[in-house]
């Protein structure tokens, strides 16, 4: 094993390790996070208030040294909120803009589905394109550049759900879930995680974590891996249980982020098992179940995984 | 502790099996009691509410009570459980109940087993195509609901009510059924049945009776259902010749003819084939004129067969009776092919008849009838030649008498009645009183009943007879001629004979009344009356090839294996059957080589199957890795080699390039994977441990 391949692999741990001392027993989660985030895509988390996704996303971005803000979407947000805003300045006697929230690298879009299309568009926009345009004219983004977002998917009423298309535009949709007893009694029993963030070291600096994305896209992809991962792409088309197969866009996200999956398991090549780990959380959120077939897509996706063999 | 669930029937499957029981119970409908009918309709709609959640199943005291209350209706229905339509019932009943109990998966096997049960008993009661084509179809509904219990929701799609995809699974099961099948149906020896097929009830509904009474013809004259088919192996005789002779009767009783006892006669009664012959049997010389014949007889549960006169017979089983008419050494249950030899001109019982015979062909019952015996007796002082006084009759007959299928009904002198007033009537008629008459003026004489003519079909050479041919002539016996047959009707009602039933009758109420919409009705289109031609024509190949193939078989065998013994026909049957599965066989081969695997896939496979024949088998998906991490759980021993093995897989086909695989290190692990082992006992280590 070369040692850049190794060293990778401890940072990548380290950051996992910081983090999931915020968020206990959360070890898998934190990790398809971090491939996403490793595979320059975004994240979308749907789960119930409380159980984490802030604690995560803020001990992401202190673990990675990135700027990090946070906007709570309500139905009266407009676009100008997130992205900024020009106000004429009396001194200068000219506009001058004043960016948005979302010119951070580590953005949470909170409870992303209770505000209107038009400022999700906006939002939704700018992880797309990694750039704003404001009065003509575009700014750029920092980099790293990324987003996540939550939806809460317990109470609907008053919400504006996600359009398939724009579900799409999220590499990776998890849920984190509730911890096991054990973690939560560690939680209970330990320090408070406000505090504890507050002490947060970054474990990250300055230009590792590019280094750190640029090499998982490296990460090399056989013929056999890529024939594999056609066949889930072409099952899910082809198997009348899905009303909608795969993207192509999905099928990239899926083989980027299996591809830092690797890099994480200090591999320089993705092998079946990369595949199917990121699969859930990549492919879940884009593939429908036929409107008469009554599942869930996790079960739908293990159908996938179960259905189509690796040779 | 884990609850288990109830096991829930798939939708599909369930669907499937009712349906299933719908098609194969409805052709059963006609012979079963109609509470048996009413039962099955109140089960399927019960299952249904039980599928729907709105009722339970039935407890086990109502089931206590169906069953008993099933068991009651079959014995008042039928008395004791024997015969054909008391056993289907009971099946049928059976099948019903068990609808009702479908609790495991067990229980719905037993459900399809039924099924294809019932399905076939069909063929107990008719074998024609258009059944055996529904029995395909039944097959093909039970086949569709075996095949739906083992679809689960995640493998059907839902959108539609009826899920197609168990139908096309049972479609495709049986089609590679087919070359098996017919393989099986060339080779497979017919055996004798071990006992009879008890006869059904209303089996006597058609065809000739061992009686005549008036009346008895207008009833064939309703049924265009096939009697038998001829094929001959010369030149078909003229119309005039055809008279298919079925049974004798000599007895009369005022009303209707009987078979008389066979009293007076010398020697056998019957002459079987093959048996020596009697010397009764002398008196019919072997004529030059001769023309062989084989007839496919319909089911009559009757042995009597029907045979042009006279006749000898050539087929096994078959014997000559002393009134010169064929019998079957058992009833004829099934089709029956026979051949016979007809030899037009020789003459029968040419000696004086014996004194008991000649009483009974020529007794009369005293009481009846009193002006046709007085008249008769008139007649023979002024006409002392026998055939004088036939002519005389005949010519009256001619004169004053017409031929029709709606007589008036005839009281209790009906010989009389007829002749001397009403002198309207049919064969039966015509036949009865011409004996009456000829026996009353001490004439020996005997009533002939069977069929007359047919229906030739040019095409195909062979002749149809149906029920409507049913004809009764006479037959007397004349010093130095024997027995000569005599048809009075043909005097009467000459295109009777010549172009047979059909035709004279086509503008009869009576004829065909049963049939209002027979294609015999229909004879004057030309098309139509082809198409009934090929149909009919159809059945008869039908008959011939599939349901008598058993005399056909042995032969075909014969020729084929060169002699027929068990170990030829099971030889014959695996090759065969090989043959006929080598498509299917081609096929899935094809299939696969349209996706060739390559050495290291191959490699990779073998490995897995040697795990697997150890007891751990990859699962579909399953990665390599994580198959190695549960391999090595579970063969601690081997831990090394399975990691080893999976290393160097995931390496070559993951990590470089396939291209580039060294040949020697493929071999080099073959080798390795040759010596491996999964899970054996090592003798070694376990002796050192």
């Amino acid at each position: 094993m070369n040692a850049p391949v190794a060293n990778r692999q401890k940072l990548v741990d380290a950051v996992v390790e910081t983090v999931a001392g915020l968020l206990m027993g959360k070890e898998q989660e934190i990790r398809l996070a971090m491939a996403c985030l490793l595979a320059r895509g975004h994240l979308l988390i749907e789960d119930l208030p409380g159980m984490g996704k802030t604690t995560l996303a803020q001990a992401l971005a202190r673990a990675l040294g990135l700027s990090y803000s946070r906007i709570q979407f309500t139905s009266d947000l407009l676009p100008a909120d997130i992205i900024g805003i020009s106000v004429y300045e009396q001194a200068s006697g000219a506009f001058v803009f004043h960016p948005g929230p979302i010119f951070s690298q580590l953005v949470l879009a909170d409870e992303i589905n209770r505000t209107t299309p038009k400022t999700q568009s906006a939002l939704l926009e700018a992880m797309a394109e990694g750039q704003v345009t404001v009065e003509s004219e575009t700014r750029p983004l920092p980099k790293p550049f990324f987003v996540i977002a939550t939806q809460n998917p317990a109470t609907s009423t008053g919400t504006f759900p996600l359009p398939e298309s724009q579900l799409d535009r999220f590499t990776m949709r998890i849920s984190i879930g509730y911890p096991d007893p054990a973690s939560e009694r560690r939680m209970l029993m330990g320090a408070d995680p406000r505090l504890q963030l507050a002490r947060l070291r970054p474990c990250v600096q300055g230009e590792q974590l590019d280094l750190l994305q640029r090499a998982a896209s490296k990460v090399q992809a056989s013929e056999a891996v890529v024939d594999y991962l056609q066949r889930l792409v072409q099952y899910t088309r082809s198997e009348h249980q899905f009303e909608l197969g795969l993207s192509p866009r999905g099928a990239l996200a899926v083989l980027d982020c299996a591809r830092a999956w690797a890099m994480m398991h200090a591999r320089h090549y993705v092998i079946p098992e990369d595949i199917q780990a990121v699969f859930p959380a990549v492919a879940g959120h884009r593939l429908q179940g036929a409107s008469d077939v009554v599942q869930r897509s996790g079960a739908l996706v293990e159908q996938v995984l179960h259905a189509v063999d690796i040779l | 502790m884990t609850i288990q669930p109830a096991w829930q029937i798939p939708r599909s499957g369930l669907l499937w099996l009712l349906i299933a029981f719908v098609g194969v119970v409805i052709p059963h409908v006609g012979h079963l009691p109609p509470w048996i009918t009413a039962g099955a309709i109140v089960a399927i709609g019960w299952r249904i509410q039980v599928y729907r959640g709105c009722w339970g199943f039935p407890g086990i005291w109502i089931k206590v009570a169906l069953l008993a209350l099933c068991i009651g209706g079959l014995l008042l229905s039928y008395g004791l459980l024997v015969g054909l339509e008391p056993m289907v019932a009971l099946l049928v009943s059976g099948y019903s109940l068990k609808l009702l109990e479908m609790h495991r998966p067990r229980d719905a096997l037993v459900l399809v087993y039924l099924g294809y049960f019932v399905a076939i008993t069909l063929c107990l009661f008719d074998q024609s195509i258009a059944v055996t084509s529904y029995i395909l179809v039944g097959l093909l509904l039970v086949t569709a609901g075996l095949a739906g219990l083992h679809q689960t929701a995640e493998t059907t799609k839902h959108s539609a009510f009826v899920e197609l995809g168990s139908l096309k699974t049972a479609a495709a099961i049986l089609l590679q059924a087919i070359p098996l099948m017919l393989v099986l149906f060339l080779v497979m020896p017919r055996f004798a049945p071990l006992w009879s097929v008890p006869s059904q009830r209303d089996s006597a509904t058609t065809g000739v009776s061992d009686s005549m009474s008036p009346g008895d013809f207008t009833r064939l004259g309703r049924s265009a259902a096939t009697a038998f088919r001829v094929t001959f192996a010369g030149p078909m005789p003229p119309k005039r010749q055809l008279y298919w002779r079925g049974l004798v009767l000599s007895d009369f009783d005022g009303r209707a003819w009987r078979q008389a006892v066979p009293w007076g006669y010398a020697g056998n009664l019957v002459q079987w084939y093959g048996q020596p012959d009697g010397s009764w049997r002398g008196d019919i010389p072997r004529s030059a004129a001769s023309l062989d014949y084989s007839v496919i007889l319909e089911p009559t549960q009757n042995q009597w067969l029907y045979a042009l006169t006279p006749s000898q017979p050539l087929t096994e089983g078959v014997g000559l009776a002393r009134d010169h008419s064929l019998v079957n050494r058992v009833p004829v249950t099934g089709k029956r092919e026979y051949r016979a030899r007809f030899m037009p001109d020789s003459p029968r019982d040419l000696d004086a008849l014996p004194s008991i015979r000649h009483f009974v062909e020529t007794r009369l019952p005293p009481e009846f009838n009193p002006e046709t015996r007085r008249l008769a007796a008139e007649w023979r002082a002024e006409e002392p030649d026998n055939e004088a006084l036939m002519r005389r009759l005949m010519a009256l007959f001619r004169r004053e008498f017409t031929y029709t299928l709606e007589p008036p009904a005839l009281g209790r002198h009906s010989v009389d009645e007829f002749l001397w007033q009403s002198k309207r009537g049919f064969c039966e008629h015509f036949a009865s009183s011409f004996v009456f008459f000829m026996r009353a003026a001490g004439i020996p004489a005997r009533v002939v009943v069977g069929y007359q003519g047919g229906e030739y079909n040019p095409e195909q050479d062979y002749l149809t007879v149906r029920q409507y041919d049913a004809h009764a002539w006479a037959e007397v016996w004349l010093e130095g001629q024997g027995w000569v047959e005599f048809d009075p009707t043909a005097a009467v009602a000459p295109e009777r004979i010549e172009f047979g039933m059909a035709e004279t009758l086509a503008g009869e109420e009576e004829f065909l009344a049963d049939n209002p919409f027979s294609l015999h009705r229909f004879r004057d289109i030309p098309w139509l009356n082809r198409l009934r031609l090929q149909l009919d024509y159809l059945d008869y190949l039908w008959t011939r090839w599939v349901l008598r193939y058993d005399g056909v078989q042995e032969g075909l065998l014969s020729r084929m294996l060169g002699a027929v013994d068990p170990v030829r026909i099971g030889l014959f049957i695996l090759i065969a059957g090989f043959l006929a599965l080598l498509p299917v066989l081609l096929l899935l081969w094809w299939r696969r080589a349209g996706n060739p695997r390559s050495p290291l896939e191959q490699l990779y496979l073998e490995f897995c199957r040697k795990l697997e024949k150890a007891g751990l088998g990859r699962n579909t998906g399953e990665g390599p890795r994580d198959f190695a991490a549960r391999a090595s759980a579970r063969f601690p021993a081997d831990r090394e080699q399975i990691e080893n093995f999976s290393r160097f897989f995931e390496r070559v086909r993951y990590a470089g390039s396939v291209d580039n695989l060294e040949e020697d290190r493929l071999r080099q692990q073959r080798r390795r994977l040759k010596r491996f082992r999964p899970g054996a006992v090592r003798l070694l280590t376990s002796k050192s441990a």
